[in-house]
């Protein structure tokens, strides 16, 4: 079916609040030399836990980087949102009076919500019955704060949207605000997304067999699993020949996206079903599989992913499979927020002229078949012109965005 | 700077099938008989969560899960996908002709749900504090901890291989439920959504609206769900399925300011009349509203205010609360369920219905309703 056109939607802002750093740029430094993230548990008691490491973000200062919030009253989640929009629109350069008299909003993924604060009422449960609940963080809870927090500290009066599609989100997210701008009902959206890390989450994946103990290796022989993780990441999005009136740095192009499920599973993923989403993503962008120059892989690390992913993309691309490589190597699986990391990842990428590295790949495992390019180590020189970021979920949510490089 | 749609009138999007689950019970005649009588019969008190705080709720009375969904692979659901999956089993069933199998993978789901089932995120994380070692969890239901279970499920359960959306919006979740869901299908992602919103009653929501002191007095804590087929004209004609109703337009605002009550009828008055704009139709045409916040403290004399700004007092209200209690996630699909059912009674004189809804997080939304031309027929499946 032809595809119904519209205006082009660029990316001139990125934000990232990351165990990395606070902000792209760091971020981008830390993916480009193959840094880890990745440290002991400090969120939550790991008493009795086997595995007691995670990406958490420890330096993030809210009060230093939001203007309107008071983190007392707003979860985890949300100021990490928050702050990553904040990050986002100061990077862009757009006036703040330009953003609340303007068209804009946001659409924020997510996996789990206010976890954090979920747990703290939950022990509170736990020890004193419900009556015990604090009031204030019970107002916390509800998902859709979190992209309330966005409109909030950013003043944008459009669409607050939460889309809690798991780990696939924040590219349902960035496909949705990519709409929004491209059809005018919006003139700028950020897009982006947010997790927490927490017990239940380590715990649920630990007795599913797919948490590694100390280091998340993505495509590698001997990879076991993923490393929970959390942060928050923003991407403004902006209409074309707006962002080049005013001047703005264009990191990228938006393309287009393909969402699909695989219908089948809760938890399996499926290699058919995905390989139909990377064709939608491709028909959505008007794009075909020779024009790929780098896949920013959902490579959680666990040998079920990555096997399947490997065997979609080669449906797909047949033996010539472009570079492939995952972040989660550095930062863990961020969750909500992972497929958001990795479009600014590309984003970088394709504006400063890099493959982002698997940095935890030591040797490729052999059952993924010939030809496959994990960009072991750091991060690799090239001028990649088209890339495309990969998000899959739980309940088999599939979520690919396709980015482009403005020469 | 103007986005060049806002000006314009969008695709309205057709609704050809609808399954409601209610404290009413299941199904359309259920619900219009409660709100012409305008309650609910109370259900047996085995509906009711145990632990639930000493304040009024409105259970479902039976969701009929077997007779439904059939009695197997139902077992590790939690209550949030059941009263879901019930909805989506009433919404398919009821459409004439019926989706074929090769039409469910140009189907998707978009299922507004704030938090998920809050008490299976709760439980879950339980498990991790009061177990022996914090990893001893059942594996099994971790999936049901995930907000996007639901919809994942009403997947697996129908086959459904597009899009497949979870909306967390807040007291507007069904509305941008029909929102994402008009996008989809305007964007060629999909021809077809269900789409709707989902609210289970358990202890941890009950407490959770009793601490937070959000309900008016007398106001229950309620669940259900309502799921619409939402097709594009072209889809619904392709197929001569009969329209339920036309969502001319589907608007969302915040308020984007500190104080989000302040600037809530504002705002709400700023959406229904770009939703009307947007619909093609003006203030007069307005028949009937169904407003959302009519339990909430506070926001109730908000939303009035609003709406009034734009389409004055005359307007008759279908008010769902009253007799469905407090559904936040769902109320927007349940409101808009309650006009489809009322319509099927009385047939409408022309004109266009309201859904309106405004949240605490200081967002509004508005859905611009119009009914069928000569009524809704009736062609609910019968048990």
């Amino acid at each position: 079916m032809a595809e119904p056109t519209g205006r082009r939607v660029v990316v001139t802002g990125l934000g990232a609040v990351s165990s990395l750093g606070i902000g792209a740029p760091a971020f981008t430094a830390g993916i480009r030399a193959g840094r880890s993230g990745v440290s002991r548990i400090r969120g939550f008691d790991t008493t009795g836990f086997p595995h007691t490491v995670a990406g958490e973000v420890h330096d993030f200062a809210p009060r230093r980087l939001l203007r309107r919030l008071d983190p007392d009253e707003w979860g985890r989640s949300s100021l990490f949102a928050a702050g990553a929009a904040r990050l986002a629109v100061a990077d862009a350069g757009v006036r703040p009076a330009e953003l609340s008299a303007g068209n804009a909003g946001s659409a924020i993924g997510t996996t789990s919500g206010e976890s954090a604060v979920i747990e703290r009422l939950t022990a509170q449960w736990v020890e004193g019955g419900f009556k015990e609940l604090d009031p204030a963080l019970v107002r916390q809870v509800p998902a859709n704060r979190i992209a309330a927090a966005v409109n909030r500290e950013l003043g944008l009066t459009g669409d607050a949207q939460t889309i809690a599609t798991a780990c696939s989100a924040s590219n349902y997210a960035l496909g949705y605000a990519y709409d929004m701008v491209r059809t005018g009902e919006a003139d700028l959206m950020i897009g982006g997304g947010a997790d927490s890390v927490n017990r239940w989450a380590h715990a649920g994946f630990y007795r599913l067999g797919a948490l590694a103990e100390q280091v998340c290796r993505p495509f590698d022989v001997d990879r076991t699993g993923i490393l929970t993780a959390e942060g928050g990441v923003a991407l403004l999005l902006e209409e074309h020949d707006h962002a080049i009136a005013r001047g703005a740095r264009v990191y990228a192009e938006v393309l287009g996206y393909g969402v699909n499920c695989d219908a089948l599973h809760p938890v399996a993923p499926d290699p058919g079903r995905i390989a139909e989403c990377i064709r939608a993503a491709h028909r959505n962008a008007g794009v075909g599989p020779d024009d790929i120059d780098y896949i920013c892989a959902h490579g959680t690390g666990t040998p079920t992913n990555d096997a399947t992913e490997i065997q979609a993309v080669r449906e797909v691309f047949g033996d010539r499979i472009p570079p492939i490589s995952s972040i989660k190597s550095m930062i863990g699986h961020t969750m909500g927020a992972a497929s958001g990391f990795g479009a600014l990842a590309c984003c970088m990428a394709l504006y400063e002229g890099f493959l982002p590295p698997t940095a935890t790949l030591a040797e490729v495992d052999p059952r993924l078949g010939d030809g496959v390019d994990c960009v072991p180590g750091r991060a690799r020189a090239a001028r990649p012109r088209i890339a495309q970021n990969h998000g899959f979920a739980f309940g088999g949510n599939n979520a690919i965005v396709i980015l482009r490089r403005m020469s | 700077m103007t986005g060049l749609a806002t000006r314009t009138v969008v695709e309205p999007l057709m609704i050809t099938g609808c399954g409601v689950v209610s404290a009413a019970g299941i199904g359309l005649d259920a619900l219009a008989d409660a709100i012409g009588a305008g309650r609910a019969d109370q259900p047996a008190a085995s509906a009711f969560p145990e632990d639930a705080p000493p304040i009024p709720l409105a259970a479902v009375p039976d969701l009929k899960v077997a007779e439904h969904l059939g009695a197997k692979g139902t077992r590790h659901l939690d209550r949030t996908t059941l009263l879901a999956l019930v909805a989506c089993n009433r919404a398919l069933a009821g459409l004439v002709p019926a989706l074929p199998e090769p039409d469910r993978a140009r189907t998707g789901v978009a299922i507004g749900t704030s938090t998920g089932s809050i008490r299976s995120s709760s439980e879950f994380s339980r498990e991790t504090l009061v177990q022996a070692l914090p990893y001893l969890v059942r594996a099994n239901l971790f999936p049901n901890s995930v907000m996007n279970c639901c919809a994942a499920r009403i997947a697996i359960v129908n086959g459904i291989r597009g899009v497949n959306a979870t909306l967390a919006g807040g007291q507007l979740s069904s509305l941008a439920a029909l929102r994402y869901a008009r996008n989809v299908i305007d964007r060629g992602h999909a021809d077809r959504v269900l789409a709707g919103g989902v609210e289970e009653l358990s202890a941890q929501s009950a407490w959770a609206w009793h601490l937070a002191r959000g309900l008016s007095p007398g106001t229950a804590v309620g669940e259900g769900c309502a799921v619409f087929v939402a097709e594009s004209r072209r889809a619904a004609d392709r197929a001569g399925r009969p329209v339920l109703a036309e969502v001319l337009a589907c608007e969302v605002r915040s308020t984007g300011g500190d104080d989000p009550r302040h600037q809530l009828s504002t705002a709400l008055a700023g959406c229904v009349e770009r939703a009307l704009r947007r619909s093609g139709v003006g203030p007069d045409d307005v028949r009937e509203v169904a407003p959302g916040a009519t339990g909430q403290r506070g926001l109730r004399a908000l939303e009035r205010r609003g709406v009034r700004a734009v389409v004055g007092g005359r307007p008759g209200e279908v008010r769902v609360a009253p007799v469905l209690g407090e559904t936040f996630s769902a109320g927007g699909a349940l409101q808009l369920a309650a006009l489809i059912a009322g319509w099927r009674r009385r047939p409408p004189a022309g004109g266009v219905a309201l859904v309106t809804s405004v949240g605490h997080d200081g967002t509004a939304g508005c859905l611009v309703v119009r009914p069928p031309a000569g009524g809704a027929e009736r062609r609910e499946v019968r048990r």
